[in-house]
């Protein structure tokens, strides 16, 4: 894919979130750039508190403020920046041209409404659609989700259905306006793994009939390199490594990419020792000036604790790394 | 393996809880069977693996093993005794044979205690040493786990999850047990920390000849750390072989799917998933006939009404399918 030929539909620009916590305030979200192009999937990887999330939720302004805040940056959607769109506006663009689905679907359904009447209540607000014309609709996109005698289940609440069936509900709503781009944040991190692969299963086939952006946010290096087309690599806030997914999976720039890789049990091969990062996610108050990976690596020099590294494009692939060089194979300098 | 007796077995083990009791006025008795007559053994020093979906009874299985819950029906032997009907004060001091490290590296310290009194609390319980003796025995479990012994005095919000979850490790081991159930012990920690604490109980097994019942619903972590591993369905062993034999030549058609399912850090790596139809079944209703058969992609008429039992297919290799009715018939496979 020539990234560099296309326009993107998404441009994300030094996007940085301020939270305020008890131990002070942090950027959780840190200068963050990266372009979503039309019809793919991108990946956004990292651990618990890296900013992959709260990336999504700034993208649609939906930090919750007070803690969050939106300190700088930029999100370019057609023509538009959201970061600055008054709220009335930002509306009109969020679950209608941007969707999100999220981890848990029960906790985004309303418990107190059937299905069928939060899908018409999204199909009345954005496409001002009639009661009869609304269920209607419903009804197409339940079957369109996988959900059988989708008539009938318009008419359950969200505590008949199992979680991989609220999982399609929350699909089938995020689908309702033909969105754009879709932000799918920890999608089937809830769910079994037999009802993980329908749910992907779902969500690729759709990607390709709708022709959607999906970004796809994840801390499963196995659902990333199967669905994704490219990939961000997040640590601490911010955006360590990106690039096409056979590029990183086959020659992982970031020390930080290499470890995680390399900690992985596989499912076949040889069994070794499993290769350990040491030490552990750093609590964001603790950061120092350097690299946020630094007090973990074991490529580390004097240098990568003065400044940290900014994000250094070769091509297709990023790294912010003093001593990766994407240039010179990679592979062989850090491993 | 050995010719000596495993140190664990067990029979038609059975659980049900009772979720309302039938009364005179036609209101009918609700029992969930979480487990459903299993049976397997653990040899000396050997990893069992224990796996499946959430609702397959593998929790339920573990703490019944350990007594935590008391079985309904069903034999468990531990050393060669029958524990399933000891009395507490018999069943006492087998439980310092045998320990619990849970998933939650979070809930299950209890945050007002010292690191030292979480590790050393077995000890107390049990009468074992005296403060001095408890205070240095607890120094040198810190050290085992590889945490400083100078945290002892620390309290268990000063710790990440991996760490916590190393003090978990610590106070199982505090009594020299010779089993330890593992439920699920490194899902609800980061990637970056799970591999240090996998390598870690790997030595312990190695150094303290330890024998594991591993929990888990990950299946290459499982064939990382495991010997033999058994696959649950809805309350049932469905298969149950050697490692090697389970990742090479899964029998069971849920095994298969299971394993088709995970996806692979190996981007373009073309697999063939098979992708389950439905939902896993209520475990108050399972259906009859073989458990899998309304999700099974290759279930027969046979399977409807008639329930499989556990075969062995080859040496050390069991199944419970109809596709597999025995040795001798290899031409069945898929």
């Amino acid at each position: 894919m020539s990234a560099g030929e296309r326009t993107p539909i998404l441009s994300v620009r030094a996007l940085t979130t301020e939270l305020r916590t008890e131990g002070g305030r942090f950027h959780a979200v840190d200068s963050v750039s990266f372009d979503l192009f039309p019809g793919e999937v991108l990946g956004i990887v990292g651990e618990s508190g890296c900013g992959k999330s709260m990336t999504a939720l700034s993208i649609l302004g939906l930090v919750p403020r007070p803690p969050g805040r939106i300190v700088a940056g930029e999100v370019r959607f057609e023509g538009r920046d959201l970061v600055r769109l008054p709220e009335r506006e930002l509306q009109r663009v969020r679950g209608a041209k941007i969707a999100m689905i999220f981890q848990e679907p029960m906790s985004s359904l309303n418990p107190v409404f059937t299905i069928g009447e939060q899908i018409a209540e999204t199909l009345r607000h954005h496409e001002r659609l009639g009661r009869r014309a609304a269920r209607e609709r419903a009804v197409e996109l339940l079957a369109k989700v996988g959900i059988p005698s989708p008539a009938e289940r318009l008419d359950s609440y969200p505590h008949e259905l199992s979680g991989g069936m609220r999982q399609r509900v929350m699909i089938a709503i995020a689908l309702a306006c033909n969105p754009k781009v879709l932000l799918a944040d920890e999608p089937t991190t809830a769910l079994d793994v037999t009802i993980q692969a329908q749910i992907l299963d779902l969500l690729q086939r759709l990607q390709a009939e709708l022709g959607m952006a999906v970004v796809l946010i994840t801390h499963d290096l196995g659902i990333v390199a199967e669905f994704a087309h490219r990939v961000l690599v997040m640590y601490a806030g911010r955006v360590i490594e990106e690039g096409p997914v056979e590029a990183i999976f086959e020659s992982p720039a970031h020390p930080y990419t290499q470890g995680l890789l390399a900690s992985l049990p596989d499912l076949e091969g040889e069994i070794g020792r499993l290769s350990a990062i040491p030490g552990s996610v750093p609590q964001m108050g603790e950061l120092g000036p350097g690299c946020r990976f630094a007090p973990r690596c074991g490529l580390v020099e004097p240098a990568c604790l003065a400044a940290d590294p900014p994000l250094a494009r070769t091509g297709a692939r990023a790294v912010a790394c003093r001593r990766a060089d994407l240039a010179a194979a990679p592979r062989e300098r850090v491993a | 393996m050995s010719a000596a007796a495993p140190l664990v077995e067990v029979e038609g083990l059975t659980k049900s809880f009772v979720l309302r009791r039938g009364s005179g006025l036609g209101r009918p008795r609700l029992e969930l069977q979480a487990v459903a007559g299993v049976s397997f053994t653990i040899d000396r020093g050997e990893t069992l693996g224990l796996v499946g979906e959430s609702g397959c009874g593998k929790t339920t299985t573990g703490r019944l093993l350990l007594r935590l819950l008391e079985p309904t029906a069903g034999t468990i032997r531990f050393a060669g005794r029958e524990i399933q009907r000891l009395a507490e004060a018999e069943l006492r001091p087998l439980r310092r044979k045998m320990q619990i490290v849970f998933q939650d590296p979070y809930g299950s310290l209890d945050p007002r205690m010292t690191v030292e009194e979480i590790v050393a609390e077995p000890l107390v319980v049990h009468g074992i040493g005296d403060r001095a003796e408890r205070a240095r025995k607890v120094r040198l479990l810190l050290d085992r786990v590889g945490l400083p012994a100078a945290w002892a005095d620390r309290h268990p919000h000063e710790f990440s999850g991996g760490q916590r979850q190393r003090i978990g490790i610590a106070r199982a081991l505090a009594l020299e047990p010779e089993l330890l159930v593992l439920d699920e012990p490194v899902s609800a920690l980061d990637v970056s920390i799970r591999a240090q604490v996998v390598n870690l109980l790997v030595d312990l097994a190695r150094d303290l000849g330890l024998t594991y019942l591993f929990i888990s619903h990950d299946l290459a972590l499982v064939r990382h750390l495991c010997d033999r591993v058994a696959v649950m369905y809805l309350g049932k062993i469905v298969e149950l072989a050697p490692k090697d034999a389970l990742y090479r030549e899964p029998l069971h058609p849920y095994t298969r799917a299971l394993l088709s399912a995970i996806p692979v850090p190996r981007p373009g790596r073309k697999r063939e998933r098979i992708v389950l139809p439905g939902d896993v079944p209520s475990p108050l209703r399972p259906p009859p006939g073989c458990r899998f058969h309304t999700r099974c992609p290759r279930a027969m008429e046979v399977c409807r009404a008639v329930e499989p039992p556990l075969l062995e297919v080859r040496p050390g290799h069991r199944v419970a399918c109809h596709l597999h009715p025995g040795p001798t018939s290899e031409g069945a496979r898929a």
